[in-house]
């Protein structure tokens, strides 16, 4: 492997903070309705429509934007590197679905007797993401159990174990749905579809803050992660405690899933794409490849959700369909590149 | 695992005539079963007296033209006028159980087009239920569903009365407005995403004949998903709040932070917890005064602006 030098390392995170800035800047000056920049900065503490389209209502969605596809993608490069498996990410692998189900249950069973605005931001905050939190880890620690043949983690067993959890959550959501009133009914459709709305500074402010703890909790993780790519044998041989390796980057990357889920729901894909993406242009030192995702992921979504808002302004689309739309068929060339792969190499099959 | 799946396909197939023959003999079952009831079938157009309603506004329909009796299975959904609950459910308004509704033995089946699984009300036909269905796109959908139900229950003077009552209740508030400046309007039916009435929507002629603009009316769809920002720029004098179970006091806070629409600095947020003013019936008449009541309140000098925010829109009940 070769030496990572902190030239490169400020290079690359330095360059691609620079674009973030940038595309935090343009996506919220971009959107359905045009504003007059000057008058919003002139009138930043009064009650001025172009003020309150910018910093209210287009600025907070912009961060969450940021946060929740940066904390994707991390997640992505990771559970690709502990499981091995170039096809796995929160959302495929089911974990998504189980924080989804977590926070819908959190919902329910939350002691709203005359559900005000407060309660229902603090709920928003703590309780929620918590309950997002338990569910996400159940999943994983579920999934992780079922695609396990002979003590090693089989791939399609993996994927398989994914597929029929993630069917399984949506089918128990939807049984929800019909037996909650009419009201919550509406409401809870919300899960399903990946979202990304305008949300209040002090929510986006906590999601960042349970975000970036289970980043820097992963990223303490990356030597090993380097290592556990090359099989766990040889990674243990190699001095790594690769079931306490496993265990922590599970709960880390449950925290960021369950605090992401339940402010957006489940969007899919970003954490597929963008790790790809990044391995190939930043190589696969996760050292550097995960700051480097994360702060993709942020572009990537960042501009997803820009389209999302504008494409058929005034009416918006929500962003998981955005991501879907370019992860769908990437999620099909990945799978080609497998197969040409393994035909390449096993000219026995 | 490929070999494996071959064969478990190619067992499929062979077995497919099997399931075939076993679904047409399943019919053919239903089908003999429900010619030996002699109501559904051979009483042809004499005048119903078992129907079921596939809608809330269907039901509302028949209560307001003095047939509710005459009900003998609703929707979950229908739970209006009270005595509507007390009938028994035959699934909800999307997805309505055909087990439910034959067991009922029904002479009429009235549904609409809009929302309720058409591949069922179809199968209900076939299984030889006679089945109404009646389109309630737009006000004059609503009126002309209203003369049609009145029709099949040999209720034709019931009908043009509830219809002539409908008209002069429009007219009326059309007088009352006559002269005065369209306001802005936004009606909200969800929040996260937010969700607004928009074009096409029987609602949005609702609005416009009660004197408002409907800011979501931009868009093409008739339940748009909107931008917050798109609120702030178009500054709705009102806001309205549907079908989302909120009350007043919480709507209001949800917009508070918005203060330069001008419908949050004048505290012109109203909330009806409710879907009922959302639905295509016989109340299109009420709604629409109860909206011109919000929109236009110095057109109405004794209106009791806190009494209608209070009980939402049954506040003019006949």
């Amino acid at each position: 492997m070769k030496v990572l030098s902190r030239k490169k390392m400020i290079q690359v995170n330095g360059g691609l903070l620079i674009l973030l800035a940038l595309s935090v800047i343009g996506c919220t000056l971009l959107g359905p309705v045009p504003v007059n920049l000057s008058q919003a900065l002139e009138n930043f503490f009064s009650a001025d429509p172009n003020a309150e389209i910018l910093f209210r209502a287009r600025l907070p969605r912009v961060l969450l934007g940021v946060a929740v596809g940066g904390g994707l993608a991390s997640c992505g490069v990771v559970l690709q590197a502990l499981l091995r498996n170039p096809l796995a990410c929160p959302h495929i692998l089911g974990v998504s679905g189980g924080a989804s189900l977590g926070g819908i249950l959190g919902l329910i069973l939350f002691p709203v007797g005359s559900s005000t605005g407060d309660q229902l931001l603090v709920a928003e905050i703590s309780w929620v993401p918590l309950t997002s939190f338990a569910g996400a880890l159940l999943s994983m620690i579920l999934i992780y159990r079922f695609s396990q043949v002979h003590g090693r983690i089989h791939p399609y067993q993996l994927l398989l174990a994914g597929v029929i959890f993630n069917a399984f959550v949506g089918a128990i959501i939807m049984f929800l749905n019909s037996i909650v009133d009419f009201y919550q009914a509406q409401a809870l459709l919300f899960w399903l579809v990946g979202n990304l709305s305008t949300r209040a500074y002090l929510t986006v402010g906590f999601i960042w803050v349970y975000v970036l703890l289970g980043l820097f909790w992963l990223w303490s993780h990356c030597l090993s992660l380097n290592l556990l790519t090359l099989g766990e044998e040889g990674a243990m041989q190699l001095g790594v405690e690769a079931g306490v390796t496993q265990r922590q980057i599970f709960v880390a990357s449950s925290l960021m899933v369950g605090a992401m889920v339940s402010v957006s729901g489940m969007i899919g894909f970003v954490g597929l794409i963008v790790p790809h993406v990044m391995r190939v242009i930043v190589g696969s030192d996760h050292r550097l490849l995960l700051p480097a995702s994360f702060l993709a992921g942020g572009i990537f979504l960042t501009w997803a959700d820009t389209f999302a808002r504008t494409l058929f302004a005034p009416a918006e689309l929500p962003v998981g369909v955005v991501t879907a739309f370019f992860g769908g068929p990437f999620f099909f060339f990945l799978l080609y590149r497998e197969q040409r792969k393994r035909l390449f190499y096993e000219p026995s099959r | 695992m490929l070999l494996e799946d071959t064969f478990k396909m190619r067992s499929f197939k062979r077995s497919l005539p099997v399931y075939f023959f076993l679904s047409l003999l399943a019919q053919w079952f239903i089908h003999e079963g429900l010619a030996k009831e002699p109501s559904a079938v051979t009483a042809g157009m004499a005048v119903p007296k078992r129907i079921v309603s596939l809608a809330p506004s269907v039901t509302e329909t028949l209560f307001a033209l003095g047939a509710g009796n005459r009900l003998v299975g609703v929707t979950t959904y229908c739970d209006y006028p009270p005595p509507a609950q007390k009938i028994p459910k035959i699934g909800d308004f999307v997805n309505p159980s055909i087990e439910a509704v034959l067991a009922q033995q029904p002479d009429l089946v009235i549904g609409v087009p809009e929302g309720t699984d058409q591949e069922k009300v179809r199968l209900m036909e076939r299984l030889g239920l006679r089945v109404l269905v009646v389109s309630v796109s737009g006000l004059s959908g609503i009126l002309s569903s209203i003369k049609l139900i009145a029709g099949a229950l040999g209720k034709e003077e019931a009908g043009e009365k509830l219809v002539l009552k409908i008209q002069t209740q429009m007219n009326h508030v059309r007088k009352r407005i006559e002269g005065a400046r369209r306001r802005r309007v936004l009606m909200v039916v969800g929040f996260r995403p937010l969700v607004a009435v928009g074009k096409g929507n029987f609602i949005d002629e609702l609005i416009t004949l009660a004197g408002g603009e409907n800011i979501a009316a931009a868009a093409p769809q008739p339940w748009p998903h909107l931008p917050v920002e798109y609120v702030v720029a178009k500054a709705p004098q009102i806001i309205i709040e549907a079908g989302m179970g909120s009350e007043r006091e919480e709507s209001r806070k949800r917009w508070a932070d918005l203060k330069s629409i001008p419908a949050v600095k004048e505290g012109s947020i109203y909330s009806y917890p409710s879907d009922k003013i959302l639905r295509p019936g016989p109340r299109a008449g009420e709604a629409l005064e109860e909206l011109a009541r919000l929109i236009h309140p110095e057109c109405f000098p004794h209106s009791n602006r806190k009494h209608i925010e209070e009980s939402g829109c049954e506040s003019s009940k006949p």
